[in-house]
């Protein structure tokens, strides 16, 4: 499986995702999130385990279950800790621990390392096997993938009981990092280049693609992927196509997934309906689930790729579009601007004037997309592959299990 | 002779990487950024400086914290002053942890009220654990090394170019150090000592280096004189 990605992956990575692999042999490498499918967690995961076990790493992965209750008190701390009003109770709280503590009963906590990822499970740490291992640490980390810049104080509080007895915190951006007692790493996400999300596709799989959604292709495409949530800005996105189209024939598609777990989506995505207002060239795409290949498709055809957002946590489509050699017009905000180095890979904006004006730099000069495209590419390749991911993993763990030197040598 | 040498030391490319570890500390303006850069580990200060050329590309700034105070604050004149410092001029970080204070401290006395940064924009300190480890691929002679150097990492040559400086002092770096003491190549070394490594990209030290090497290695291979 890692033999897959030479030629892909900077050769340093997979060296020393050899080397780790040979000092973690065997030795059992934990994963507990909420859900095996969906999101940007369970994608990740599905990715990672296989190539940690190809790597001679005893990895598993594990889910808790929980009842609606469960995971309605779960979405309330999630919304929390990205900044918006929500109340917990003590009661919600205490049902937390409950389901986590039932889910400790069933699950196998023993592990040579344990990476809890996100808020749900995070009070399994309360029930973590004490001395695992008699020679050596077997440290439990919390990895925390949503934005927490700006969370409801006293929500954060409460879950930092459970963050501060693991061993160490990781999050995907600096400005993310709250003041703890225990360490805290950076990691940002990444991206797989041989899923079927960013594989390679042959014109006739694009084309296929196209001619499904009835997307002409006789003219440039403008394209932004993502969910419809406000934080998306897919008005603003309308808003630079139109003063584009002034100057440039085009095409824009919002592609999204319906948002089931989310109430707003579906009245969002009837305000952009109705904000494009039947326009023939604005094509709203309510793309089914699992529709990676249809996503890639898009990404390849289009010629200028916009993540707008106003907010974002870490922002993957922008690594995703860069992968494919697509300059990103990005919205500065959350972790596009780690992707995107201005008026280098792409650029970033703050207004649908911005990135109107960007995208018209863009259709007006293939010569720079070309050139920004593959110095993307080469940055993606260098930063935000799934391979640099585990390496990152593997070495938060021999770190630990050194005392964390500041200089480690193999 | 240089051939027993040679033997006897070739040159083992190393590469490391670093693994982000945040001090949860961050400066929303000039008088918390210096204040900060006073107390932070060494660590710290050695990742935003030194650190700053294996992100890979030349910038318009040298450091981060240059960086930041022309973007985030935009005060230009105190980016420029802080990215003219040379963080392999001095002997230590306790060094360089003053040559930034005395620039900023300066620059606050003739502007003791510069600009908050925005929400979001804050400077976050960081620092670093770095991982060496071996590239597997060695060079006995010139011409393996023009070879490898061709097509190691950047990662490798941020290694043996830029934080050998900090590991052996005197702004000398591995390259060098190995053309003077194993091959003998004085000039060599010389030539490659020259290239700044503040006005180039890891790709375009690339550039350079093979550049040099190319030149030596073809006119090692010409045949001189009347052949009989």
């Amino acid at each position: 499986m890692i033999a897959k990605y030479a030629g892909i992956a900077p050769k340093g990575d997979l060296i020393l995702l050899q080397k780790l692999g040979e000092i973690f042999r065997e030795k059992s490498f934990l994963h507990i999130n909420s859900t095996r499918a969906g999101g940007g967690v369970a994608e990740i995961l599905q990715r990672m385990i296989p190539i940690l076990r190809d790597l001679g790493i005893d990895a598993r992965w594990e889910i808790i279950e929980g009842d609606e209750r469960f995971f309605d008190i779960t979405k309330k701390i999630h919304n929390a800790l990205q900044g918006n009003f929500e109340s917990i109770t003590e009661e919600m709280w205490q049902y937390h621990y409950e389901v986590n503590k039932r889910n400790a009963k069933k699950l196998n906590l023993e592990a040579d390392a344990v990476l809890i990822h996100d808020p749900q499970p995070a009070p399994l740490i309360e029930f973590k096997v004490q001395d695992y291992s008699e020679s050596d640490i077997a440290p439990w980390l919390w990895r925390c993938h949503i934005d927490v810049s700006n969370p409801v104080q006293e929500v954060c509080d409460y879950l930092r009981r459970y963050c501060e007895k693991y061993d160490a915190a990781i999050f995907s951006v600096s400005k993310f990092a709250r003041a703890m007692s225990i360490d805290e790493f950076i990691i940002p996400p990444s991206i797989d280049p041989l899923s079927e999300k960013n594989r390679d596709l042959t014109e006739d799989e694009i084309r296929e693609t196209l001619e499904k959604y009835k997307i002409p292709a006789d003219r440039p495409i403008m394209l932004q992927v993502s969910r419809f949530d406000r934080f998306k800005d897919p008005i603003g996105v309308i808003k630079a196509y139109r003063i584009v189209k002034k100057y440039n024939d085009c095409i824009l598609v919002l592609a999204g997934s319906p948002a089931s777990d989310d109430p707003e989506g579906e009245i969002v995505l009837n305000e952009v309906r109705e904000y494009a207002s039947n326009d023939p060239d604005v094509h709203i795409l309510l793309l089914p689930p699992f529709s990676d290949r249809d996503i890639n498709a898009l990404q390849r055809s289009a010629t200028v790729v916009l993540q707008k957002s106003l907010k974002e946590g870490f922002g993957l489509t922008v690594s995703e579009a860069m992968w494919k050699g697509k300059p990103v017009i990005g919205g500065a905000t959350g972790g596009i601007p780690l992707q995107i180095v201005h008026g280098f890979t792409g650029f970033l904006v703050h207004t649908s004037e911005g990135a109107a004006f960007r995208a018209r730099q863009f259709l007006n000069n293939p010569e720079m997309v070309k050139k920004m495209g593959e110095r993307g590419k080469e940055y993606i390749r260098n930063n935000f592959l799934i391979t640099r991911q585990i390496r990152d993993y593997l070495s938060v763990w021999y770190a630990i299990k050194n005392n964390e030197k500041s200089v480690l040598e193999l | 002779m240089n051939d027993i040498k040679n033997r006897a030391k070739p040159f083992e490319f190393m590469q490391c990487i670093s693994i982000l570890k945040s001090t949860a500390k961050r400066a929303k303006n000039l008088h918390e950024l210096r204040d900060l850069i006073a107390t932070v580990s060494e660590e710290s200060i050695f990742h935003h400086t030194c650190q700053y050329f294996l992100k890979g590309r030349i910038r318009e700034y040298t450091n981060d914290f240059a960086h930041w105070v022309g973007e985030s604050l935009e005060e230009s004149a105190l980016a420029e002053q802080l990215s003219s410092i040379d963080p392999y001029e001095f002997k230590n970080i306790s060094e360089l942890r003053t040559a930034l204070l005395t620039v900023i401290d300066n620059y606050l006395e003739n502007f003791p009220e510069p600009r908050e940064a925005l929400a979001g924009e804050e400077f976050y300190f960081n620092e670093t654990i770095t991982i060496v480890f071996p590239a597997r691929i060695r060079a006995r002679n010139l011409a393996e090394f023009l070879i490898a150097i061709r097509y190691i990492d950047g990662a490798s040559i941020y290694y043996h170019f830029h934080e050998a400086r900090t590991r052996l002092g005197g702004g000398i770096d591995d390259f060098s150090k190995w053309f003077d003491e194993v091959l003998g190549e004085q000039d060599l070394a010389k030539r490659l000592w020259a290239i700044d490594p503040f006005m180039h990209s890891i790709e375009g030290i690339r550039e350079h280096i093979v550049e040099i090497v190319n030149e030596k290695v073809k006119k090692d291979m010409e045949i001189t004189g009347v052949e009989e």
